[in-house]
């Protein structure tokens, strides 16, 4: 029977799992000075990678913005007329004028030799097509 | 085991000063085994004891730049563990439903049971009889025949005069012996 301590044989009755110590000392390294060293290391890295990202966009951006400018924008600047507009202003000139002031005008242009011929009919066609009476037409011609 | 794990204490501090993250590797390395173990004993559950010692080093590296070097890195370590393993058996007692005072209440209100026990008879008396001890007094009484530390390195660890530690490790013995006996 036992009666004093020393009787008791030294063993150890409390167990682990396997690989405790080295997984456990990892984990606490980890979580201290090793984790530590871990976020130095992408935070530096990280910096610099976030400053290559944004010189990278802002460059793309001003690449995109004057590419979009040079494809898009009109050579001149018209003054916009609405068609309605230019109807009117179309038929009023038109009206305004009569046949012998559009032969007159017709006569003072200087074609250049490159210019084909035109004939009358040709010219019947156009200017009905500008409603102008065919009557008129004939007369004048 | 690495070599660089049986530096003296002496080297790990100067270590630790200038650089750190060395220093405080060649810490983990070199005590958490002994500071489990040491844990262990107090909270018998290994789960506990895991959780117990990680808080151990997180709390030492948070408290590094505090540790002053006239007192020795071994029992200012033993001193953060034994209070961690304090913080956890009281908060324990206050949600257990039942009275844990010997192994088979230990096991019975734990997940991992007795699966990390593998004790014979002599064991399973001695044990219980240690938890039949007071707290400080079986801190006191595992400090010494578990881990043969001096009375003077407990008195820094406790906090406790060396002739309190010496009379409370004496009746711990008979409080035990007896016990076996009586079982």
């Amino acid at each position: 029977m036992m009666q004093k301590l020393n009787d008791i044989p030294d063993k150890n009755p409390f167990k682990v799992p396997d690989n405790y110590f080295e997984e456990v000392n990892r984990k606490i390294i980890s979580a201290t000075s090793g984790f530590d060293e871990e976020v130095k290391v992408v935070s530096k890295s990280g910096r610099l990678r976030t400053y290559f990202l944004i010189a990278a966009s802002v460059t793309g951006i001003i690449l995109i913005s004057y590419t979009a400018i040079k494809l898009f924008a009109p050579d001149k600047i018209t003054p916009q007329v609405s068609e309605v507009q230019y109807n009117l202003n179309r038929d009023s000139y038109l009206n305004d004028i009569d046949i012998s002031s559009l032969e007159e005008k017709a006569s003072s242009i200087v074609f250049s030799e490159e210019r084909p011929e035109v004939s009358n009919n040709d010219i019947i066609e156009y200017l009905l097509l500008e409603n102008i009476e065919l009557n008129d037409i004939y007369e004048k011609l | 085991m690495k070599l660089d794990n049986i530096r003296p204490d002496d080297n790990i501090s100067e270590l630790l000063k200038e650089d750190l993250n060395k220093g405080f590797r060649l810490l983990v390395e070199k005590y958490s085994s002994k500071l489990y173990w040491h844990i262990r004993r107090l909270v018998i559950i290994h789960e506990d004891a895991d959780d117990a010692l990680q808080n151990t080093f997180m709390n030492a590296w948070r408290s590094i730049d505090n540790f002053r070097s006239d007192s020795s890195l071994y029992t200012w370590l033993y001193s953060i563990a034994t209070n961690e393993a304090l913080t956890l058996i009281n908060k324990r007692k206050r949600n257990a439903a039942v009275s844990i005072n010997d192994l088979e209440s230990y096991f019975a209100n734990s997940q991992e049971g007795s699966t990390w026990f593998d004790g014979d008879e002599a064991q399973i008396k001695l044990q219980n009889a240690v938890l039949q001890l007071p707290e400080k007094q079986r801190i006191v009484f595992n400090l010494k025949y578990y881990n043969e530390m001096t009375y003077e390195e407990m008195s820094k660890v406790l906090k406790t005069s060396e002739g309190a530690l010496k009379a409370s490790y004496h009746y711990a013995v008979k409080k035990i012996e007896k016990t076996i006996i009586k079982d």
